[in-house]
């Protein structure tokens, strides 16, 4: 379980997977961590977030993008991400942590926004994959 | 008839430079690209042509959707795209726009030529990088509350002439003289404020820099003049958008779309191109907000050069006037706005999207500031660090070809991840200093890999078929002299 940074002509995309659905949505953070990072430092306290939303692919689009705002106004570059996802009537949840290191504590780089280009979230036999295009 | 295959894409050719994806099953028109057979070879190597086709499905597109010559795959409309779509019953898409809302390019020239500064590079070169914020967390040169961020979203670069950080003359040499007067700061989320309130004036990082450079040809004389350029000048480019705010009025408006307007969007084959039907609330309220992520980025170029001008007059130490350090053009390459065209003969108004394109218009049209109404617009593009950039002016053929565009840049040609494996940031910029003389600094040595000169295609080449198309006529060439980034 894991994820790779992909190929892509402008942006970056991350592929990853992991046995669970909250494991899956964690791996995609920590590859848009790794495409903003290349050596991440033990610093940081950890926050939690929660994001709901209609669909499971909205609600991983949300979560990024939940991730990418908390990064600008709590300046911190959030990784080590857990999150934990579950679907509550007519909703998906999502709930997460994840270690914000300082700013200052890393040389990192910006990463715009989450995108729906390309998005797949499947489950296989071993359990989740995912694909997210990442505007640079 | 000339045929090109990509995958399952057929092109014919219509004329040199121009290619034609034919309209058939669910496309709303035809697509053309404007490309050289060396340009469109590159083109088809990524998913570039898929998405443009895909944008054809836009209710309301207009004549054709249409690739520069430096378009590339980007997320749903090609990065290079223009799409042109009815105002009364076509749509307005966020993903034809993108994400950096009004990411665009000014340049400013001054009375100093290369001599004046050899010598002072690396000075000047660590002043800038110091004063200048860049990169994740930087700051911005102005920390605003929310009632400075209203101002600014509400009046644009009128806010930073009151503020004390612009001239008239700087407004008056600005697309739109730097204000959208259809911002409504009212539509744009608390969200998106937040993000922008410690990112006024600040370059962010990816392909976004600002570039100290010198005039190295001249091309048509009379227009560098009234441009006021001449050769070994030096001017200065500044490359960026709207920050944090415009990628999240971006994101939050293709989600309402999303949740508001289904049905349009199940009709489209790619979830970015995310459109609101022309004539509805959400497609009102996007305008507005986008407009105002319009004036933030105005204020943030424009935040910049009033650093840059600092900095100048402490290295050179003379007042910036002095130096006669002038904004020669503001223009946007990622937006859209309400224009009039005229189409089969009729004046129609439509939104033209132009995401990596640049609006390139000739003399006479009335958006035109005086300074260039008899003349044509300034289009400035800007070339890999270790190139040159190109200033050009809107051509006579570009109403009929584009809708009033031209090319945005070089266009890239190879990814991050691969750019990280064949540079490493350090040797790029030590072979910059030692054989182009070009001074390069950034925040993270990953950003100068991922941005070397190789990743990009030939900025000469995209600007020959500008010009040649006669949608933008070469002006002026430049070359960097000092390069700061994120």
């Amino acid at each position: 379980m894991g994820f790779t940074l992909r190929e892509h002509t402008a942006d970056v995309a991350v592929e990853a997977d992991a046995p669970t659905l909250g494991g899956v949505f964690a791996a995609v953070a920590d590859g848009l961590a790794a495409a903003m990072c290349d050596e991440i430092p033990e610093t940081g306290e950890r926050f939690s977030l929660s994001v709901r939303a209609e669909s499971l692919e909205a609600v991983l689009f949300d979560y990024l993008d939940q991730l990418i705002y908390e990064r600008d106004v709590r300046g911190v570059l959030p990784v080590a991400h857990e999150a934990d996802v579950n679907q509550t009537g007519d909703e998906w949840v999502v709930e997460a942590s994840a270690r914000g290191v300082p700013f200052e504590d890393v040389e990192a780089r910006d990463v715009k926004a989450v995108t729906y280009s390309e998005m797949r979230l499947e489950a296989t036999d071993e359990g989740w994959e995912a694909y997210v295009v990442f505007d640079v | 008839m000339t045929t090109r295959e990509f995958g399952d894409i057929e092109l014919r050719r219509v004329r040199e430079f121009v290619w034609e994806i034919p309209q058939e099953g669910e496309m709303n028109a035809p697509a053309r690209i404007l490309a050289s057979e060396a340009l469109l070879e590159q083109i088809g190597q990524d998913k570039t042509l898929e998405q443009l086709r895909n944008a054809t499905h836009l209710p309301g597109i207009t004549n054709h959707a249409i690739c520069m010559p430096d378009g590339h795959q980007g997320y749903g409309f090609p990065v290079g795209g223009v799409g042109a779509t009815d105002t009364t019953d076509g749509c307005i898409s966020p993903g034809a726009v993108g994400y950096d809302i009004n990411c665009g390019v000014r340049m400013m020239t001054t009375n100093l030529t290369y001599e004046d500064l050899q010598g002072k590079e690396e000075e000047l070169v660590e002043a800038l990088f110091e004063a200048i914020p860049s990169g994740l967390g930087g700051g911005g040169v102005v920390e605003g509350d929310a009632e400075t961020i209203d101002d600014i979203l509400e009046r644009g670069m009128q806010w930073a002439l009151d503020e004390g950080y612009a001239t008239e003359d700087d407004l008056a040499h600005c697309e739109d003289e730097g204000f959208r007067d259809d911002a409504r700061p009212e539509f744009v989320s608390q969200k998106a404020k937040d993000r922008g309130r410690n990112q006024i004036g600040s370059l962010g990082s990816g392909n976004h820099f600002l570039e100290v450079q010198r005039v190295t040809d001249i091309y048509r004389d009379d227009v560098a003049e009234s441009f006021g350029l001449e050769a070994d000048q030096i001017v200065v480019l500044i490359h960026c958008g709207s920050r944090g705010l415009g990628h999240q009025t971006c994101t939050d408006y293709l989600r309402r779309i999303e949740k508001e307007h289904k049905d349009l969007l199940e009709e489209l084959p790619d979830k970015e191109l995310a459109a609101a039907p022309a004539g509805s609330q959400l497609a009102e309220e996007y305008y507005g907000a986008m407009c105002a992520a319009i004036n933030f980025a105005w204020v943030n170029r424009q935040l910049i050069m009033h650093r840059t001008r600092e900095v100048f007059a402490d290295v050179f130490d003379r007042d910036w006037r002095d130096m006669e350090m002038r904004l020669l053009y503001d223009v946007a390459h990622n937006i859209a706005k309400k224009e009039v065209h005229t189409v089969d003969g009729e004046d129609r108004e439509l939104y033209v999207h132009r995401k990596g394109a640049t609006r390139a218009f000739p003399a006479g049209r009335p958006e035109l500031p005086p300074a260039y109404a008899d003349v044509g617009q300034p289009v400035i593009i800007p070339g890999s660090m270790g190139a040159g950039s190109y200033v050009l002016r809107g051509g006579d053929e570009s109403l009929g070809l584009t809708f009033g565009s031209t090319a945005h840049g070089a266009g890239r040609l190879m990814s991050r991840t691969k750019a990280k494996q064949e540079y490493w940031g350090e040797t790029v910029q030590e072979e910059l200093r030692e054989q182009e003389k070009i001074y390069v600094k950034a925040q993270s040595g990953a950003t100068v890999a991922e941005e070397a000169p190789g990743v990009y295609k030939d900025v000469d080449e995209v600007v020959r078929v500008s010009d040649e198309l006669g949608i933008g006529d070469k002006v002026a060439r430049t070359f960097p002299v000092c390069n700061i980034k994120g």
